[in-house]
C-alpha cells in the first residue's frame, strides 16, 4: 500500500519546481498537497494559548487547524519551501512556528536535554524540500531539532530537483 | 555611543519577555552616557522606521525570542526586506532568550544569526544567550527584577567593549546542558512538579482543561 504523504507548499501553485516535485512525490506515494502561498497563515505570536489556556488548539483561527489535522493523518509530511538569507523563508518559517499545539507545556528530558512533552503518540516524519540557495547542511541541523521536539525522525532536507532523495527515505 | 535595538518578538510590547529584557539591558547600557533607540517587530506599523534605523545606524542589536530553533518567521520577513549595507563599519549584534533553561538550546540558532551579518553587510558583535525565561512574564514582580539584573549588567559590559566577549555571555548564558544530579532530579519529580506548578498558571489563566488534552485524537493515524 502507498505510505500517505502530506505535501505542506509555501511555493506559489504555478512554482515549476514545485509541480515537479510533486509529480516525483506521487509517482511513489498517495500525497494530499495544501498549498498555503495564498493563505499566509499569521505567524505564532507567542501566547502560549495552545499550551496554557486552549490546550492542544491555536488561538489564531486562520485555517491552520486543517494543516495540524493533516500532519496527524499522514505517514509522512514534506515541506516545498522558498529561501531567503540562506534558510527557509519566513513563510515557511511561519508555518513551522505553528506546529507548538501538536506539543505540550510539560518537559521531559530526552537524551540529556529538555524537551516538551509530545501532545499526541504520533511518529511525526518530516523532510524538507527548498527553492533557491540556501545552506544545506545548515537546513539538515535545524529540521533534525524541529522533529527532535515532536519526538519525530527527519526526513532530510534537500533542493527541490532532487524529490526522489525525500522520497528514498519515506 | 548610539545602539538601534529591533526586537523580533512577536507578541505585542506589553507582554513580550523580550521587550523586557530590552528595557533591563538598555538601562545598563545607557548609565554612561549612552543612547538607544528600540523598534518592535510586532507593530507592523514600526517596520519601515526600523528598516531606516538599520539603514543609518552603525551599531545595530536584534533581539529576539528563539522560536523552534531559530529566528521567529516574522523576523525574518523583516530581514529579508532590508537592503544589505555598501559601506563597511556597521556592527550587528544578537540576543536569543528561550524557554528551556539549557544554553545548547540556542546554539542552532546562534549558528544561523551568525551568518547574518556578512549577509547584510555588516561584521558580527556576538550572541548574547539566555535560556529559562519562560516564566518571565508570569513571574512575580520580586522574582521577574532577579531574573533580568543580569541583562542590566550585560548592558553595562557591551557599552564597555561594544561586542559580545565570548567568555562573559558564555558564563552569563548558564550551564550549556544541566548536570546530571539536575537531571535525576527531574526525572524523578519533574512531572509530578510541573503538574502543580503549571496547572496553577493555566488555571489563573482561565484554562478548563486538561494541559495535556488531545482535541484532534480522530485525526491520529
Amino acid at each position: 500500500m502507498k505510505k500517505e504523504v502530506l505535501i505542506v507548499s509555501t511555493l506559489p501553485q504555478d512554482h515549476p519546481e514545485a509541480l515537479a516535485a510533486i509529480r516525483t512525490l506521487s509517482e511513489k506515494a498517495a500525497c494530499r498537497v495544501m498549498n498555503v502561498y495564498e493563505k499566509q497563515f499569521s505567524p505564532c505570536v507567542g501566547c502560549n494559548a495552545c499550551w496554557l489556556k486552549t490546550p492542544g488548539l491555536c488561538s489564531i483561527r486562520d485555517g491552520y487547524e486543517d494543516v495540524l489535522k493533516a500532519y496527524l493523518a499522514c505517514d509522512a509530511a514534506v515541506f516545498l519551501a522558498g529561501t531567503a538569507l540562506n534558510f527557509v523563508d519566513f513563510r515557511m518559517k511561519n508555518v513551522i512556528d505553528r506546529l507548538l499545539p501538536l506539543a505540550t507545556m510539560y518537559i521531559h528530558i530526552v537524551d540529556g536535554q529538555c524537551r516538551h512533552v509530545p501532545r499526541y503518540d504520533k511518529e511525526y516524519r518530516f523532510g524538507l524540500l527548498y527553492a533557491g540557495s540556501a545552506d544545506g547542511d545548515y537546513l539538515n541541523r535545524w529540521l533534525d531539532r524541529v522533529v527532535l521536539n515532536l519526538g519525530g525522525s527527519s526526513l532530510g532536507a534537500f533542493p527541490i530537483h532532487q524529490a526522489k532523495e525525500v522520497l528514498a527515505c519515506i | 555611543m548610539h545602539l538601534v535595538i529591533i526586537s523580533g518578538a512577536a507578541r505585542p510590547q506589553a507582554r513580550s519577555n523580550t521587550a523586557k529584557i530590552i528595557e533591563a539591558f538598555r538601562q545598563g547600557y545607557e548609565e554612561g552616557g549612552n543612547t538607544t533607540e528600540v523598534w518592535y517587530l510586532s507593530d507592523r506599523k514600526q517596520w519601515t522606521s526600523a528598516a531606516a534605523a538599520f539603514d543609518a545606524c552603525d551599531n545595530v542589536l536584534i533581539a529576539l525570542p528563539l522560536y523552534v530553533e531559530n529566528v521567529p518567521g516574522i523576523l525574518l520577513e523583516f530581514l529579508a526586506g532590508l537592503k544589505p549595507k555598501t559601506e563597511p563599519g556597521t556592527q550587528l549584534s544578537f540576543l536569543v532568550q528561550g524557554g528551556f533553561p539549557e544554553a545548547s538550546q540556542s546554539r542552532c540558532c546562534e549558528a544561523y544569526v551568525k551568518t547574518l551579518p556578512a549577509q547584510l553587510g555588516c561584521s558580527y558583535g556576538g550572541t548574547l544567550i539566555k535560556g529559562d525565561m519562560f516564566g518571565l512574564g508570569l513571574t512575580s514582580e520580586k522574582n521577574r527584577r532577579k531574573m533580568l539584573v543580569g541583562f542590566t549588567e550585560m548592558g553595562r559590559q557591551y557599552a564597555k567593549t561594544n561586542t559580545f566577549d565570548e567568555k562573559t555571555v558564555g558564563q552569563f548564558a548558564g550551564p550549556e546542558n544541566l548536570p546530571e544530579g539536575q537531571l535525576r532530579m527531574f526525572r524523578l519529580f519533574g512531572r509530578r512538579v510541573q503538574r502543580v506548578f503549571v496547572g496553577r498558571i493555566a488555571k489563573k489563566l482561565g484554562c478548563r482543561d486538561r494541559l495535556d488534552a488531545q482535541p484532534y485524537q480522530d485525526w491520529v493515524k
